[in-house]
């Protein structure tokens, strides 16, 4: 079996899932502090009426760069980089992903993209029109300078490396599963990143398109968005919902998938309705390709389109209840423990519901006009990805913890740190519901005192400041634990899948012997791994001529093949590089300059392909 | 020894592609593996984002047409429709040899599967050229500063033109691979490229019918 | 710095029909949705009293325990329960409720208000009359008005919460939405779509007058602006019209040369009780305040800071002060 090279060049040049999931934890980590801190100033500065901690121009860069980090660079890289890296995998039990070298390319350009998007912080030139970057306000008549051009360059850079990793971890999943492992014994975890992955895979383009649109609208004077010159302002809200809100439901699936996998291990109760579990976490990210427009009840569309569009938002619900319902039940039916990793599922059912809830509301096209762009919308999606998004992620850091790194974390300050970010999200969120609806819009660097908005604002505030107290709490366990915690073994928690059949941390090739799988829940399967232990002492199925893996077909899990895989390689990183500068001449309108650069993306491509893998080791 | 299955299939009937050290025991390998191979599916899905993000572009084509009260603007001249029609209806042919290619290449004969690419090559060399030649041509005439309609027609045809010409690089690398022989990711290459390819030709006629629907 | 300056925006404080429906119809959601919310947790706490135990009944040692009711659970909550909320919701909120409050049929309405957002402030027009105001529109008490919102720039949202609905001005779109007040009052409105650097600073007063006042005010506004009635003032009148690059070039006063539409018509400006969308008072000393320091109380808006002497500036004030 194969080892991993070491020293820092190993991680460079890196194409082991796990360390390639490794590097994406700790940059969306950063990232995560990094949007943290922006709320947390402009929280500073909303504490009170009429502050002056920071100005307007500062406050619109502080919203948009939040709002820009948490989605871009801290969800969806945390939970597909992350999470879908280090574990889907092992849940499949393959060896790696079926492209290592393009996974270790997704992560150099994501953190290139983000390099690239923090620097127009610190330049003074960072997107300032909100997330969702309404034109005209951001075309370039009423946003001159760089600004918006390092949000398109950058939402474009950024999108590249999430589509490579969807494509990549679509055919993980459909064809690198262990030979056995068919459709309807692939965990429900698995089901999450295929539903998340198809979704990110069809709706960045769209987003894609937009921000070129309005590129080439800034700089090279097309009309795409001019209604002068028969444009439309609505085509970029079109555009740019048709990726919006899929991707919301993108954020939310993994996190489903996390729950699915926590909720299991610590009832020890197989997950109720399976196959409806598994048709709803699909189905919630179909659907939501078709409800878009309901991000735009207040444009003054016609009233029908605005109708059917809430009926389908209406539609899109149903999904989401099954598996709340399901997951209730499995608590109920099985024997909870309500450990950590489980209390925070507990929170982010809770907290779902709230924000689903309020999510229905909107369906209600007056009372969405109503709120729309207020602090009733801000609450709604707060709770539903701080709560219902961020929350598994910090039960799955709890969860996979002792499976990362070989030990336990500390119980009794994991359940604090729990509580503490459980009353502090719905001190922080719970009273922008209120301040909403009477009648505060968002994105106000400030707003007068007579209102009544004052006390609200201070209580969420001073929710802020708790819950990042919290998450200190979290963070200071998780290392703390590293260094002192308890040894861990292959299985403290009784878990379910694959990843539990073998050691903690997981060796570089993960698995020894092909495990034989005849269930979604395998590590329950106990004669299939006493088998396993019997065909590794006897030295069969253990595939240890190269770096090898098999390939199975794609509905029933049947052995398709055994291929080699590509090692360490310096490629990847080469590749991220030369994009990188083009996207910087591009940034500088160095228009040839960049056709040299795209010439040596070619000559790195060929550099790349040149490494076939060694085929005639026989 | 017990003969141990994984997933339906004993352990010593699997292809297994390090074994293979020549071009027929490649083609022999390909034949014996069940559906297609990871780079196929990896194909796939760059073709259906590749795919979906012309439907973006094709739904603002149209998006941008409901808009405007003439399309195109008056002043700006309708596309031409027969050249163009033509010179698609000669790239759509190459799907042909790729085809051609592929199956050779499937069957371990390495030299009619380069001699396909070839004439594949020739063919879109010379559509690529025609194109760059006629949008180049295009633009003294209107520019895509001229107005929405002509903002979406260049960059809807720039983009297909930039799709035709990775796909003849991609060509070109695939004649000097097979150059030194068959390996299996050579095979697997091959057949990805051709899938390429159809998708290329049938996204070009799709985007040429879509423009040359502003005549009508 | 100032106060709410009268009135509130609370969606839950509502002053028509409208905007009764739509609270109202939030209260009943709100009630259901805390009603699915406390399922939910008992549902949780439920499961925390039962740790410990597994299964429902004496089905503990099957491996699916308690699944038969859990499908049953499931399919019932999970689809049909909520399928039934929806429809419902959808019947009341997207049928009843989107009937009275869309934009009204024009002749159904006595009267047609034009809202123009510009950065960052509201432009009003009373098509038919010349009557042109900024930030402070008055209309008449139980009247079904059609509010046409357009936009001089970036999209903008007009919103009067205790009245009705929200909509948003999008370039090259005439959006409506019917305005209507059940009682006399003043209501305080916001831009509510992102617009730019003080897109918070960027509100509206809508005073809702008997119908008798109404017309006198309508009929005012309408005129051309008073004639300085003193030396100081008149002083104050050329200083304002004066060269290129002074107030004129982008401010208009009917009845003068001054044309400027870069910033509110000041014809009537002292008839306001507020200056810049509502970010300071209409008082004197506010005013000069404004005049030499505008990028203090509203940082990047569009009218520089002018630097007068004291006779000039006072006699500038004393003519807009005669804008009556
Ligand atoms: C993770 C992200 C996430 C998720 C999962 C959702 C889920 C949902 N969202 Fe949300 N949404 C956002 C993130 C998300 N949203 C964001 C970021 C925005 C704002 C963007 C911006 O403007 O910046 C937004 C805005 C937004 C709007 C536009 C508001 C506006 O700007 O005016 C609407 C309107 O329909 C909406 C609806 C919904 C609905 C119906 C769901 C549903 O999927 C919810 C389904 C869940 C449930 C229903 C819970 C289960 C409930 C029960 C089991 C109880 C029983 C149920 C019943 C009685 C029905 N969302
Ligand atoms: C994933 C999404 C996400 C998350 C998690 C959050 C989290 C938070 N958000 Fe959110 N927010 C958005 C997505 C998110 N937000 C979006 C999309 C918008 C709209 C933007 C727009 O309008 O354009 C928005 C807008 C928004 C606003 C409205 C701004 C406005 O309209 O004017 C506010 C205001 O209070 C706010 C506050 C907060 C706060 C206090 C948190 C807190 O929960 C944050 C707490 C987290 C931390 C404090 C980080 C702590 C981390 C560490 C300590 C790690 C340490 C690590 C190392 C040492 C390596 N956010
Ligand atoms: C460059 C253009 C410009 C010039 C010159 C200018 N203004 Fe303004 N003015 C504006 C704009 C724009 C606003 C609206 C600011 C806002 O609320 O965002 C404004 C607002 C005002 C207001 C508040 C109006 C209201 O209804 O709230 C007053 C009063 C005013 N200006 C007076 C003056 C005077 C007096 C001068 C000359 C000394 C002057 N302006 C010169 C652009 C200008
Ligand atoms: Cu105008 Cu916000
Ligand atoms: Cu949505």
């Amino acid at each position: 079996m194969w080892q991993s090279r070491p020293g820092v060049l190993g991680w460079v040049m890196t194409t082991d899932h796990k360390r390639i999931g490794l590097l994406y934890f700790w940059t969306t980590l950063v990232l995560f502090a990094a949007g943290g801190a922006e709320a947390l100033l402009m929280r500073t500065q909303l504490a009170r009426p009429n502050q002056h901690v920071v100005g307007p121009a500062t406050y619109d860069e502080l919203f948009t760069m939040h709002g820009l980090t948490m989605i871009f660079f801290f969800i969806i890289p945390m939970t597909t980089g992350a999470f879908g890296n280090y574990l889907l995998p092992l849940m499949v039990g393959a060896r790696d992903m079926a492209f290592p070298r393009m996974n270790a390319l997704s992560y150099w350009v994501f953190l290139a993209s983000g390099i690239f998007v923090y620097t127009s912080l610190f330049i003074g030139q960072a997107p300032n029109a909100g997330w969702f970057d309404y034109v005209p306000l951001a075309n370039v008549k009423f946003d001159p300078g760089h600004a918006i051009d390092f949000y398109c360059l950058g939402i474009i850079f950024n999108g590249i490396s999430s589509s490579l990793t969807a494509g990549n971890f679509i055919v993980t999943i459909l064809k690198m599963r262990t030979p056995g492992m068919s459709f309807n014994r692939m965990p429900l975890f698995c089901f999450a990143f295929l539903a998340a992955s198809w979704g990110l895979l069809f709706a960045l383009p769209s987003l894609t398109a937009d921000t070129l649109f309005l590129f080439l609208d800034r700089n090279i004077g097309t009309h795409f968005f001019d209604v002068a010159k028969g444009g439309s302002t609505l085509l970029w809200q079109h555009l740019f919902w048709i990726f919006g809100h899929p991707e919301v439901y993108i954020l939310i699936v993994p996190a489903f998938g996390i729950a699915t996998e926590i909720i299991p291990a610590f009832t020890q109760r197989r997950v109720v309705a399976f196959p409806l579990v598994a048709v709803a976490e699909l189905l919630v990210v179909f659907i939501g390709f078709g409800v878009w427009a309901h991000h735009m009840f207040a444009t003054g569309m016609p009233t029908v389109t605005v109708v059917f569009f809430a009926a389908a938002t209406g539609v899109v619900v149903i999904p989401s209840t099954i598996q709340v319902f399901a997951w209730c039940m499995t608590f109920i039916t099985g024997n909870a423990r309500f450990k950590t990793p489980l209390l925070f599922i507990a929170g982010f059912i809770f907290m779902f519901v709230a924000g689903g809830l309020t999510g229905i509301m909107f369906l209600a096209v007056p009372f969405d006009q109503q709120v729309t762009d207020t602090y009733f919308v801000i609450a709604h999606f707060h709770y539903i990805i701080f709560g219902a998004a961020v929350f598994p992620i910090f039960g799955g850091m709890y969860f996979w913890f002792p499976k990362v790194t070989g030990r336990l974390y500390y119980e009794l300050p994991g359940q604090i740190s729990f509580w503490i970010i459980f009353v502090g999200t719905n001190l922080l969120f719970f009273p922008m519901h209120i301040v909403g609806l009477e009648g505060m819009p968002r994105r106000n660097y400030t707003y007068p005192g007579g209102l009544g908005w004052g006390t609200s604002n201070l209580l969420e505030t001073i929710g802020s400041y708790l819950t990042t107290i919290g998450i200190i709490v979290l963070i200071v366990n998780l290392v703390v634990s590293y260094f002192r915690g308890a040894v861990a073994g292959p299985d403290p928690w009784h878990g379910a899948t694959l990843e539990w059949t073998i050691s903690s941390p997981p060796p570089e090739y993960n698995f020894a012997v092909l495990p034989k799988v005849s269930s979604a829940y395998p590590n329950w399967d106990y004669e299939d791994r006493a088998e396993d232990r019997r065909k590794l002492a006897e030295g069969v199925m253990v595939l240890e001529q190269g770096h090898e893996q098999p390939v199975s077909s794609p509905i029933d899990g049947w052995w398709a093949e055994i291929v080699e895989m590509p090692h360490d390689s310096p490629w990847p990183i080469l590749l991220a590089l030369a994009m990188s500068i083009c996207f910087v001449l591009l940034l500088l309108h160095l228009w040839m300059g960049f056709c040299f650069a795209l010439a040596g993306i070619v000559l790195v491509l060929l550099g790349w392909h040149g490494e076939e893998p060694q085929e005639s080791v026989a | 020894m017990a003969d141990h299955v994984a997933g339906g299939v004993p352990e010593r009937f699997v292809p297994r592609t390090t074994d293979a050290r020549n071009a027929g025991e490649t083609a022999i390998l390909a034949g014996r593996r069940r559906g297609p191979s990871v780079a196929f599916w990896g194909m796939a899905m760059l073709i259906a984002s590749e795919v979906t993000l012309f439907g973006t572009f094709i739904g603002t084509y149209y998006y941008l047409r409901f808009e405007n009260a003439h399309w195109p603007p008056p002043g700006t001249p309708e596309p031409r429709v027969v050249v163009p029609l033509i010179m698609v209806g000669i790239l759509a042919t190459t799907s042909l040899p790729m085809q051609l290619a592929a199956g050779a290449a499937q069957r371990g004969r390495v030299s009619s599967a380069r001699a396909f690419l070839v004439w594949a090559l020739a063919v879109q060399c010379g559509y690529l050229a025609w194109a760059i030649h006629d949008y180049v041509d295009q633009l003294h005439v209107s520019t895509p500063q001229d107005n929405a309609y002509s903002s979406i027609y260049y960059v809807l045809l720039g983009a297909d033109h930039a799709h035709v010409a990775i796909g003849v690089l991609l060509v070109a690398w695939l004649v000097w691979k097979l150059a030194r022989g068959l390996t299996m990711y050579r095979l697997n290459a091959t057949q990805a490229v051709a899938w390429y390819w159809h998708a290329v030709n049938l996204l070009t006629l799709v985007v040429i019918g879509v423009l040359l629907s502003a005549t009508i | 710095m100032l106060a709410g300056c009268g009135g509130s925006q609370n969606t839950l404080n509502p002053h028509s029909h409208q905007s009764a429906d739509i609270a109202n119809l939030f209260w009943v959601m709100m009630a259901v949705s805390f009603g699915g919310l406390a399922l939910i947790t008992g549902l949780l706490v439920f499961a925390w009293v039962r740790r410990g135990r597994r299964g429902l009944g004496g089905d503990a040692e099957d491996p699916h325990p308690g699944e038969k009711l859990s499908w049953f659970v499931v399919v019932g909550m999970g689809v049909v329960f909520p399928l039934m909320v929806i429809v419902a919701l959808f019947i009341v909120g997207d049928w009843a409720i989107v009937k009275v409050t869309q934009a009204p049929a024009a002749s159904s309405t006595d009267l047609t208000v034009e809202a123009i957002g510009h950065q960052w402030y509201w432009e009003f027009r009373y098509p038919g009359t010349k009557a042109v105001t900024a930030d402070e529109m008055h209309i008449p008490v139980g009247t079904r008005i059609n509010l046409v919102a357009k936009t001089a720039d970036v999209i903008h949202s007009f919103w009067v919460p205790e009245l009705n609905r929200k909509i948003d001005t999008i370039p090259g779109q005439e959006n409506r939405i019917l305005l209507y007040a059940n009682k006399v009052g003043v209501y305080r409105g916001q831009c509510a779509e992102f617009c730019g650097l003080q897109h918070a600073h960027m509100g509206m007063l809508v005073f809702v007058q008997p119908k008798a006042q109404f017309q006198t005010w309508l009929k005012k506004q309408a005129a051309p602006a008073a004639k300085p009635a003193s030396p100081a003032a008149r002083r104050g009148e050329r200083a304002f019209l004066g060269g290129s690059g002074s107030c004129s070039s982008c401010h208009a006063i009917r009845g003068t040369p001054a044309r400027g539409f870069v910033g509110p018509d000041l014809t009537h400006l002292a008839s306001r009780t507020t200056l810049a969308g509502l970010t300071i008072p209409n008082t004197r000393g506010y005013l000069a305040r404004w005049i030499t320091d505008s990028q203090h109380f509203k940082p990047g808006n569009d009218m520089p800071n002018f630097h007068l002497t004291d006779g000039e500036l006072q006699s500038l004030v004393k003519y807009l002060e005669g804008l009556k």
